[in-house]
């Protein structure tokens, strides 16, 4: 059985450009059930984020995750971290499991999962390992009933952007980055061996058909309020940048003002001395009268964008789903009072 | 000059006045040399000039000599030398390799200067490191230097001619100068003698110009001898003129140096005589000569002789008041008329406020009180007679002291103003909380009455502009006081005709806003008018001057004084509104004072201390002139208070209306919204104790609309005794109190607890509040106007009726404040991308 556990939704959809090392992530069950495992046990509830490694093999552009393992709860010391992760794969690898390392998974609310450490982390992954993937797992949209999962690698643009450390609107513009196209979504594709479908399917028999209540939850609004209220703080700190950005504008449009004064001023002075055949001034360097203010950083408030468009994005898709499970309900309500009456008219 | 007023003897007051004189005169003659004589100069060049330059390092020598300045005259020694070297070509090409006699002599007073000072071992000991150390290389290279000039030394210590009989002189008398005179009879045959070897040499030169600018008949001759003699005499005459000049220069400065010394200014003869007449009083008629017939003309002259001296940097002022009053017994004995007499008052007066040398300081008080006595006194005087004019326009020249109509320069306004403000300075001065601030104060009758006189006076010449300033004078002593008539003429007590000190205030500040062209007193006096009809619960009168006067546009342009007077007219302004529950009002009254949190500052009520950075001396003693007397200052703590009631009973309803967290809306009062924070913030929160904490506990049971408890947090025992009693009306204040908190508690109540209502009846609200039922159905019915409260009144059954679906859910009002901050980033990036524009365009 293959499933796509991962449509393609919202703005985040973007055809896998061809020189990308994979263009589909294949995750098997086990692997997948750690991770939801580990991710409840220690994601939820709690503000930390609960992260591991994946292992798995690339085959032709495809890359198949056949395992991964958790890592402690962060600690500070990042050497023992390590030990930890060669130990663990190295003890993998005796019983004969894939040892390599793929890339990683973390837990995540929504749309925070898009912040500088993952960026971070990420780049760190894919200059390492060429085909690393992240995994996103979402613990609140599960706990509603939709499985959420989805693989994402740094675009080629932010890699070089990162690289270059310049975070300077200029370097932004001319790498073409923008908080929608820092990550890439890759397809994730769930597939289990022909053995373990043959047991899911003997199982499916025994265990009772389940009454599908969970689909049908109309607690919509309290799940879009804090929505709206996530929203309403990222929007908060994008006008804090917005407002830090504009000052700087003026400023250098103030000092630019200033330097084209003088510069006339000097020039006016040049030709007066000219006249007179004097020397012109000597060039001073309008650098050093004028220095160029230093530029804000855009890496945050471009985190912080990519985070509205997630919240937004998943608004959108919350709210047509919540739309079409009303009119269910709808029909539902109609049906039974239709059902009520005929019994009442019997 | 410094060294001199650091030690001020004689002897060195002299050397350094000449040692300036010497530095100087490089300048000096260049400045006095013409046209026409710039080349000759070149003709006299080298050797005059070398011979120029040894006098005078010889001379500096010779001062450093005076006051044992060793290091000195190390330096200028080795100066010499060098400066002989240079001149040792002339020298052998016009004295034939003979070393001048001068030169010879100073090395002879060296040599033996320094062997003397050497001998003096205790002297030694006694000096300073710097001093004793240059001795000592003074001394061996002086030994080393005179070797080569010992042939020369031993002639002249056989034979020291003339020279040093001057040299001589030149000690015995204190000055270099006033050896010229002496020096004189021997000119002629010196000059002669000297000449011989070195024609217009330093010292001589000069004591022969001395003799020249002295002019006498023997002078004249020699230098006519001179003429004969000297090929190169022209030489002589062209140095003269600076010389001549330079020697006046020293003559004047000398004198002048002498004169301080004898701590006398002008002209000495005078005042030596009158000084006798004060300090022997036996000598009294000294002042005047004996036979000398005393007239107006005398007086006058005597006066301003000793007015010259005032203000100078050494005349004794105490000296001169006592001159003053002697003057004046005089001139009543003689009796020499009304004008001479005032104007010799006037004088004291000034001289008595001249007795405190500082302005920031304030005056004794024996000489205050001496003020305080002279001044009606002078006022008598004038007020006596009608027809003396005393104004700042009569030139001296013009003042008339014998005939009426009587004219004479001064200005009596000034000193009143003079006076106040010395009586500020004296009050603040004292301990607030001493008996003798009580007594201090009961001088202010005085200093009212003294300002009634004036106002007479001037009233009666009739100029606005003095008239406005008088009046002001008054209207600043009247505005604070609390007069007890007007509110017993507003209860009937009293008669209406009576005048009372509003009236008064009125027709004061009527006549300088009418009158007044300099805006700063119209400004002062409108404040002040605010300032008393606040005081006096005029609450309509005061907004409307508030309000029609523009002055909260302006007022930040005007003086600090002035800003202060504003900030107190508001506080009391909001005080005032408080008492007629115009709570609002009072809130936007006080809410600019208190929100910076430093009201003490802004009321000039004491000085804050600062933490981040002193302030410079300076700026504390202006601080410090501009703080308010103690009997004027405002409570503090019920203008604190006053502030926080109106601060809860506006803010806590809405609050309790809106999530907290979520609408900031406009804060109004950040400091109480701190205060109620940080109180939140702690974690065990005892029974109130402060002012502010009583105030927190009220606005916490407010919000949960509890009146009752609220009420009993703001009036009880302790806040009685630390506000309310010290408030005017307190009960009116305290019942106004009660019927606020009940209203704005209803308000909270029906905002905090609307949601869980179906409906509520208006019976049941008016038991739970105490309040009157209209008065309940009043307060809904506006917050349904409002639309504060999504309900109706159902008036059969006299309850409010809930109407829970029209108000917006949770959700809706997140998304709509959602949207208001989206198109408040939508605005950001719409003016960046203008920005962005503008800036391209400029490239």
């Amino acid at each position: 059985m293959s499933s796509k556990v991962s449509g393609i939704r919202g703005g985040r959809s973007r055809v896998v450009p061809d020189d990308c090392p994979i263009n589909v992530v294949q995750i098997s069950g086990l692997p997948m059930m750690k991770m939801i495992k580990h991710c409840h046990e220690e994601g939820s509830g709690s503000v930390d984020v609960a992260q591991g490694a994946l292992l798995g093999l690339v085959v032709e552009k495809r890359l198949e995750i056949t395992n991964c393992f958790p890592f402690p709860k962060q600690d500070d010391s990042v050497d023992e971290d390590e030990a930890y992760q060669i130990a663990m794969m190295k003890k993998l690898r005796r019983v004969n499991v894939d040892h390599l390392h793929v890339g990683w998974y973390q837990s995540a609310d929504v749309g925070n999962f898009i912040s500088l450490p993952l960026l971070e982390s990420q780049y760190h992954y894919q200059n390492s390992i060429e085909e690393s993937v992240v995994l996103i797992y979402d613990t609140q949209k599960t706990a509603r009933g939709f499985l959420s999962l989805k693989a994402y690698r740094l675009t080629p643009q932010a890699v070089v952007m990162y690289k270059e450390e310049g975070f300077t609107p200029d370097a932004l513009r001319n790498l073409k980055v923008g908080y929608e196209s820092l990550f890439i979504e890759v397809p994730v594709v769930m597939k289990n061996s022909s053995l373990s479908n043959i047991l899911l399917n003997q199982l499916s028999d025994m265990v009772p058909e389940e009454d599908g209540l969970g689909f049908l939850d109309l607690g919509t609004s309290s799940v879009l309020e804090g929505h709206m209220r996530c929203m309403m703080e990222r929007v908060d700190e994008l006008n804090q940048e917005a407002i830090k950005f504009n000052r700087y504008q003026q400023q250098v449009l103030r000092q630019q003002q200033d330097k084209y004064r003088y510069m006339q001023k000097r020039a006016q002075e040049n030709a007066a001395r000219q006249a007179k055949d004097e020397p012109p001034l000597p060039d001073e360097d309008i650098n050093k009268l004028f220095r160029p203010l230093p530029t804000p950083q855009r890496l945050n408030p471009m985190i912080v964008a990519g985070q509205v468009n997630a919240y937004s994005s998943h608004v959108a898709q919350f709210c047509s789903q919540a739309m079409a499970k009303l009119f269910v309900t709808q029909t539902l309500q109609k049906a039974k009072e239709d059902t009520g009456s005929a019994k009442s008219l019997q | 000059m410094s060294r001199f007023f650091a030690t001020g003897t004689d002897s060195e007051s002299e050397s350094s006045s000449e040692e300036e004189q010497v530095q100087r005169q490089p300048a000096a003659a260049f400045t006095f040399s013409d046209d026409e004589e710039e080349t000759k100069r070149v003709v006299r060049s080298t050797k005059e000039k070398r011979y120029e330059e040894l006098t005078n390092l010889i001379k500096q020598i010779r001062n450093h000599k005076k006051i044992k300045d060793m290091s000195s005259m190390l330096s200028s020694f080795e100066d010499l030398t060098r400066a002989y070297q240079k001149a040792l070509p002339v020298i052998a090409k016009e004295e034939s390799g003979v070393t001048p006699r001068f030169y010879v002599r100073i090395l002879a007073e060296l040599d033996d200067f320094i062997n003397e000072v050497w001998e003096d071992k205790d002297g030694r000991k006694n000096m300073n490191k710097n001093n004793s150390k240059s001795l000592g290389s003074m001394r061996q290279k002086l030994r080393k230097y005179i070797k080569d000039f010992e042939k020369e030394l031993t002639t002249f210590r056989e034979a020291p001619d003339g020279d040093d009989e001057d040299e001589a002189e030149e000690e015995d008398v204190d000055s270099d100068d006033s050896d010229a005179k002496p020096v004189k009879k021997t000119v002629p045959k010196l000059e002669q003698e000297k000449a011989a070897k070195k024609p217009a040499a330093g010292d001589d030169g000069d004591e022969s110009d001395d003799s020249m600018d002295w002019g006498s008949d023997s002078d004249t001759s020699s230098s006519e001898d001179e003429e004969d003699i000297y090929t190169n005499i022209r030489d002589r005459f062209l140095k003269k003129p600076e010389k001549e000049e330079e020697e006046t220069k020293r003559e004047k400065k000398e004198r002048r140096d002498r004169g301080k010394r004898r701590e006398e200014e002008d002209d000495g003869g005078v005042w030596e005589t009158v000084r006798g007449g004060v300090a022997i009083p036996s000598e009294k008629p000294k002042m005047f000569a004996k036979d000398a017939e005393i007239d107006v003309n005398l007086v006058v002259r005597k006066l301003s002789e000793i007015m010259a001296a005032r203000g100078k940097k050494r005349t004794d002022r105490r000296e001169q008041i006592e001159l003053l009053h002697e003057l004046q017994n005089i001139s009543e004995l003689h009796n020499l008329g009304p004008a001479i007499n005032f104007k010799i008052r006037l004088a004291i007066i000034a001289a008595i406020f001249d007795y405190t040398p500082k302005v920031s300081d304030a005056m004794k008080p024996e000489y205050w009180t001496k003020l305080l006595d002279r001044i009606p006194d002078a006022m008598d005087v004038l007020l006596a007679n009608p027809d003396m004019q005393v104004a700042e326009e009569i030139l001296e020249e013009h003042e008339q002291f014998d005939q009426e109509p009587y004219q004479i320069r001064g200005c009596v306004l000034t000193v009143v103003e003079r006076l106040d403000e010395e009586f500020v300075k004296l009050l603040k001065e004292c301990d607030p909380h001493s008996n003798e601030y009580v007594q201090r104060l009961k001088d202010e009758i005085k200093v009212t009455q003294i300002i009634d006189k004036v106002q007479t006076y001037i009233e009666h010449q009739n100029k606005p502009a003095e008239i406005c300033r008088i009046y002001l004078r008054k209207i600043e002593h009247l505005y604070y006081k609390l007069d007890g008539t007007v509110l017993e003429k507003r209860e009937g007590r009293m008669p209406a005709d009576t005048v009372t000190s509003v009236d008064v205030m009125e027709r004061l500040c009527k006549y300088v806003y009418a009158k007044d062209n300099t805006d700063r007193l119209r400004t002062r006096a409108i404040l002040c008018h605010i300032y008393h009809h606040a005081l006096h619960d005029n609450w309509f009168e005061a907004r409307d001057l508030v309000l029609m006067s523009h002055l909260q546009e302006t007022i930040q342009h005007s003086d600090p004084s002035t800003q202060i007077l504003y900030n107190r007219t508001m506080a009391n302004l909001g005080l005032c509104a408080f008492r007629h529950a115009n709570i609002k009002d009072s809130h936007s009254c006080l809410v600019d004072l208190m929100m910076t949190g430093k009201v003490k500052e802004l009321l000039a009520q004491g000085l804050l201390p600062q933490r981040q950075r002193e302030r410079s001396k300076e700026q504390e003693k202006i601080e410090k002139q501009r703080q308010m007397p103690f009997h004027m200052h405002i409570n503090r703590e019920l203008l604190e208070c006053v502030y926080l009631v109106s601060a809860m009973l506006i803010e806590i309803p809405p609050m309790a209306a809106n999530d907290e967290k979520e609408v900031r809306r406009r804060i109004n009062s950040e400091n109480f919204y701190r205060l109620l924070r940080g109180s939140e913030r702690q974690n065990l929160v005892g029974p109130p104790e402060s002012m502010r904490d009583h105030i927190v506990a009220a606005s916490k049971a407010m919000r949960n609309g509890d009146w009752s408890l609220c009420y009993n947090f703001i009036v009880n025992e302790t806040m009685n005794r630390k506000v309310w009693n010290n408030c005017a009306q307190a009960d009116n204040v305290r019942t106004m109190l009660k019927r606020l908190i009940q209203e704005e508690s209803l308000r909270t109540y029906l905002f905090t607890y609307s949601n869980v209502y179906d409906s509520i009846s208006m019976e049941k609200l008016s038991q739970m509040f105490e309040l009157d039922k209209p008065v309940v159905h009043s307060v809904i019915s506006k917050m349904i106007i409002n639309k504060e409260l999504i309900a109706s009144i159902n008036e059969p059954s006299q309850s409010v009726v809930m109407h829970h679906d029209l108000r917006p859910r949770k959700l809706q009002s997140i998304t709509l404040q959602l949207a208001e901050k989206v198109s408040n980033l939508f605005e950001l990036n719409e003016r960046r991308l203008n920005g962005e524009q503008r800036r391209q365009r400029l490239w």
